[in-house]
């Protein structure tokens, strides 16, 4: 029985040159493959970045997880439940100041908040500041029609027209989307995710529920990677941006791959766990200890919160 | 699809978050009877999946691309309410790290996505493909079309929970508090790009990964982990009854109660010239037990009694839940 | 055959495993014994990994039996809490893929899964994982999430989860695949003294390399999931008939000075020859 190694085929021996390949002089437009690829890897530079700024000695960090995510639920629907926009103001100068006291750098902390959700949210209610969108009384009249112009049964009035309700209520969702993303930013860049877990816990999440959570966001790792690696080695052997059609089967074809593969994994970690005494009930260490300074910060954010609804109802 | 905090208020918020309490539990104990120690890393890493191709950019008709959900996928695989808890854990972790959907609208984004549409998106796939082979070509359509429906009632009731509050929050000039567009603006806005492009891409997108799936991993098509409850014949009615019931009753108690907004019986004498008989009776009935939150001077235009009139809200509604859902565990014990 | 010791710690009588109408093993019978180091060698797909997990109780025999220090070892023993966390307690799984061993979202919590679920006190569990954290030197790791590790690093962390445990009875499937040679010439090192400080090791590799370093007795599965062969380990690395009908070792093709010729060819010793064009 003597097997010689493979003979390569004559088309693979010959190699296509030394010279650099030719350039065509088209570019090449930026795929969905290469958009998915810089999505997953802007999730895992995110992720290892939370976890630097989490690992700092600021104000925030310092703080037991679970007052700090109840103090933050407060100031959260505190900021969901008033309607002044002075107030919203002064709860987002507050989530600034935490930010500051935390070792969050300013800049950084508000181009994450604002880079896309209020952004979007800012787009999105433009138009609802004009009066042919929706009804109010006419602030600045930017273009008078001089009749009546109607748009099949539609009538767009007689002017075109930014109203003081329209634009109100457009600073009220911005600052409203701009304090919530604030807060919700504050929680998570200042705490551990395995921390955070734990906390959930005051909330009579179930045990079980926070150890799925704890697995799904450790897994999200490494699938996130497993897919890159299918997305990169496509790109690499992708010429021009590939069809919509060859992409969208991509997609699918990687989709159930994956979906392969999570359930091999699965079928693994489960060995893993129950290898090392898991039975199904997960158990879970003490976790921390409140102290006075906690508990102050605590009771402050619940006051703030309380005061910011009831100064509301006065203003308003 | 995601709504971000701010858009929505906290009634709603607030609702949609009772109302998935009684879900939760009752996916929690269906998962916990059928996969029983497994299911903490099989869901775990149902909620990765689904979270990781979430993040898939699926290029469409002009140039631009979608991002699936996959609901419906993750439900034909691992069973529908393992799907329930999976997309739970999948939409939190994007909450709460990628800021992809607000916390307190964690709630309303659950409700949309991680039980409506995997729900709705199974159970039209077991109507089509029931009694096919795993092979059989019914069950890529079946999950196909059971994708369609599912994202497409998800972004229904989306459109319907934005478009609801300028009508019903509001200050007295009528300055929006929260999302200023109603339900007229959000309805086809969301629902004609779902119902032309996105819902196809997801449809399609599901039918080819089942295809895929038929291929390669049989196995996980065949129920052998999805171990899907046994839905006899006279359980779906009562499930269909319980989502209508779902859908509608937190809307008729936040909608009639302030006037449907634009929709105030006056308005609609106005429009049609005529109301109908059983709205203006029920208005009359609906504000005198929720009187509403607009009227100045009042106990319930105050803090004490904005939050009142709210907790009497959830408890409504987390009542009616918890009732259907009790009602159809005694079904299924009876079956 | 294996002398006798006083404490089996493994006894399988024609063991036989099939899943889903495919055979993974086939009339498997050996003993272990207490403090024994032993090799499970085999080819891809020969059943290493398959044995390894049947003796750990994750899957069962679909014929024969197997008994674990003394008693059976089956679905309805491993029902049993008492029996089941005993058992967890003396025998550890070190498995191939450390990315489905570490599943916990750090290093500290990782290393504390394996007490905290066996039932040992708090402060228990934690001397035990900074004992492990310190002698396995990853102290400096402890609040690491295990995506931020190197392979190196996580094979460590899950020797470290399994050792914290304490087990007088030690599996690892494949450990050196994939290390780096620091790595796993510490880890080698490292399974040579817990043997001599009492621990029975079994270790599924086909890195015949290592054989004689982890091993003083070896047991090889054929590729007809059978056993095709048991011996000291020096013994059975020196038969390459067997070697070669395990599929083990293969012919090698070379030119040397210009001769072609083929013979078997393993890394058993390093391997030493001068190629030319």
């Amino acid at each position: 029985m003597i097997e010689t190694e493979p003979t390569l085929p004559r088309w693979m021996i010959a190699a296509a040159g030394a010279k650099a390949p030719a350039t065509s002089g088209r570019r090449r437009r930026r795929s969905a493959v290469e958009r998915t690829i810089q999505g997953m890897a802007h999730a895992l530079r995110t992720s290892v970045f939370s976890e630097q700024i989490a690992a700092r000695q600021g104000l925030l960090q310092r703080t037991d997880p679970r007052a700090k995510s109840a103090g933050l639920l407060a100031l959260l629907m505190a900021a969901a439940i008033i309607r002044t926009p002075l107030l919203l103001l002064t709860l987002y100068a507050l989530t600034l100041a935490a930010a500051a006291s935390s070792r969050v750098s300013l800049r950084f902390f508000i181009k994450r908040v604002w880079l896309f959700i209020p952004v979007f949210a800012g787009v999105i209610v433009l138009p609802s500041i004009f009066n042919v969108v929706k009804a109010g009384d006419p602030l600045f009249t930017i273009w008078s029609f001089g009749h009546e112009v109607r748009l099949g049964p539609w009538s767009l009035g007689t002017s075109l027209a930014i109203t003081r309700q329209g634009l109100a209520g457009a600073a009220i969702l911005i600052l409203r989307v701009a304090v919530s993303v604030s807060l919700a930013v504050l929680l998570t860049l200042t705490t551990r995710w395995s921390d955070l877990l734990k906390a959930l816990r005051i909330f009579y999440v179930p045990r079980v529920f926070v150890l799925i959570l704890s697995m799904a966001y450790r897994y999200i790792f490494l699938l996130l990677s497993l897919a890159s690696d299918m997305f990169t080695a496509r790109r690499s052997r992708m010429v021009g941006p590939g069809s919509p059609r060859d992409d969208r089967h991509f997609a699918a074809s990687s989709m159930g791959t994956l979906l392969g593969k999570s359930s091999t994994l699965s079928d693994e970690i489960y060995a893993a766990m129950v290898s090392r005494g898991f039975n199904g009930e997960p158990m879970t260490m003490r976790p921390f200890r409140m102290r006075t300074q906690d508990l102050l910060l605590l009771v402050a954010a619940l006051l703030l919160a309380i005061a910011a609804v009831g100064g509301d109802r006065l203003l308003g | 699809m995601h709504i971000p905090d701010g858009y929505i208020s906290p009634q709603t918020a607030g609702g949609l978050w009772a109302m998935m309490v009684p879900v939760w539990y009752t996916a929690g104990h269906k998962v916990k009877r059928t996969l029983r120690q497994r299911q903490a890393p099989l869901v775990a890493i149902g909620a990765a999946f689904t979270f990781v191709i979430m993040m898939f950019n699926i290029p469409v008709p002009g140039g631009t691309s979608a991002h699936a959900v996959g609901g419906t996928l993750v439900a034909v695989t691992l069973g529908p309410w393992a799907a329930v808890i999976a997309l739970t854990v999948a939409l939190v972790i994007q909450a709460l790290f990628f800021g992809d959907g607000g916390i307190l609208a964690i709630g309303a984004n659950c409700f949309n996505m991680a039980f409506i549409l995997p729900i709705v998106g199974y159970y039209v796939y077991r109507l089509i493909s029931a009694g096919s082979s795993p092979r059989g070509a019914r069950r890529w359509i079946g999950a196909g079309i059971g994708a369609y429906v599912g994202l497409n009632v998800s972004a229904f009731l989306v459109a319907l929970e934005v478009g609801i509050q300028p009508g019903l929050f509001h200050t007295a000039n009528g300055t929006a508090l929260y999302s200023p567009y109603g339900l007229s603006q959000t309805i086809p806005a969301m629902m004609l790009v779902h119902l032309t492009v996105i819902g196809f891409v997801e449809a399609g997108v599901t039918a080819l990964a089942v295809v895929y799936l038929q291929r390669a991993r049989i196995g996980l098509l065949a129920g052998e982990k999805a171990a899907a409850p046994a839905a006899g014949p006279r359980l779906r009615p009562l499930l269909i009854g319980l989502l209508l019931m779902l859908i509608f009753v937190p809307l008729g108690l936040l909608a009639t109660a302030t006037a449907w907004g634009e929709w105030s019986p006056e308005d609609i004498r106005r429009r049609f010239g005529f109301i109908p008989e059983g709205m203006n009776r029920f208005s009359g009935f609906w504000s005198g037990i929720l009187p509403h939150y607009g009227v100045r001077g009042s106990f319930w235009s105050s803090v004490p009694g904005y939050m009142a009139s709210a907790a009497i809200g959830l408890a409504i509604v987390g009542g009616l839940t918890f009732l259907a859902v009790k009602l159809i565990h005694r079904t299924k014990k009876s079956d | 055959m294996a002398e006798r010791g006083p404490h089996p710690v493994f006894e399988l009588e024609a063991v036989r495993y099939s899943y889903m109408d495919a055979t993974g093993l086939d009339g498997i019978g050996f003993r272990v014994d207490a403090g024994e180091k032993l090799a499970l060698l085999g080819a891809n797909g020969s059943g290493k990994s398959t044995l390894l997990k049947l003796l750990d109780g994750l899957i069962f025999p679909s014929g024969g039996q197997i008994r674990a220090f003394g008693s059976r070892l089956d679905e309805t023993a491993l029902q049993d809490e008492g029996f089941a966390r005993g058992f967890r307690r003396r025998v550890g799984f070190v498995f191939q893929n450390s990315d489905a061993q570490l599943f916990s979202p750090n290093v500290w919590e990782e290393i504390a899964f394996g007490p905290l679920h066996l039932g040992l006190p708090q402060d228990e569990v934690e001397e035990r994982v900074k004992d492990t954290l310190h002698i396995l030197g990853l102290e400096h790791l402890r609040d690491r999430p295990p995506y931020h590790l190197s392979g190196g690093e996580k094979k460590k962390v899950a020797l470290a989860a399994v050792l914290a445990i304490n087990p007088d009875v030690l599996l690892f499937d494949e450990p050196t695949a994939g290390l780096d040679p620091k790595t796993e010439e510490f880890l080698i090192q490292m399974m040579a003294e817990l043997n001599r400080a009492g621990k029975t090791i079994i270790t599924a590799t086909q890195d015949l390399g290592i054989v004689t370093h982890i091993a003083s007795r070896a047991i090889v599965l054929g590729e007809d999931h059978r056993l095709a062969g048991e011996g000291p380990a020096a013994e059975v690395l020196a038969d390459r008939e067997l070697l070669l009908s395990a599929n083990l070792v293969h012919y090698h093709t070379h030119r040397h000075d210009g001769l072609e010729h083929s013979h078997p060819h393993s890394h058993v010793e390093k391997h030493d020859h001068r190629h030319r064009g």
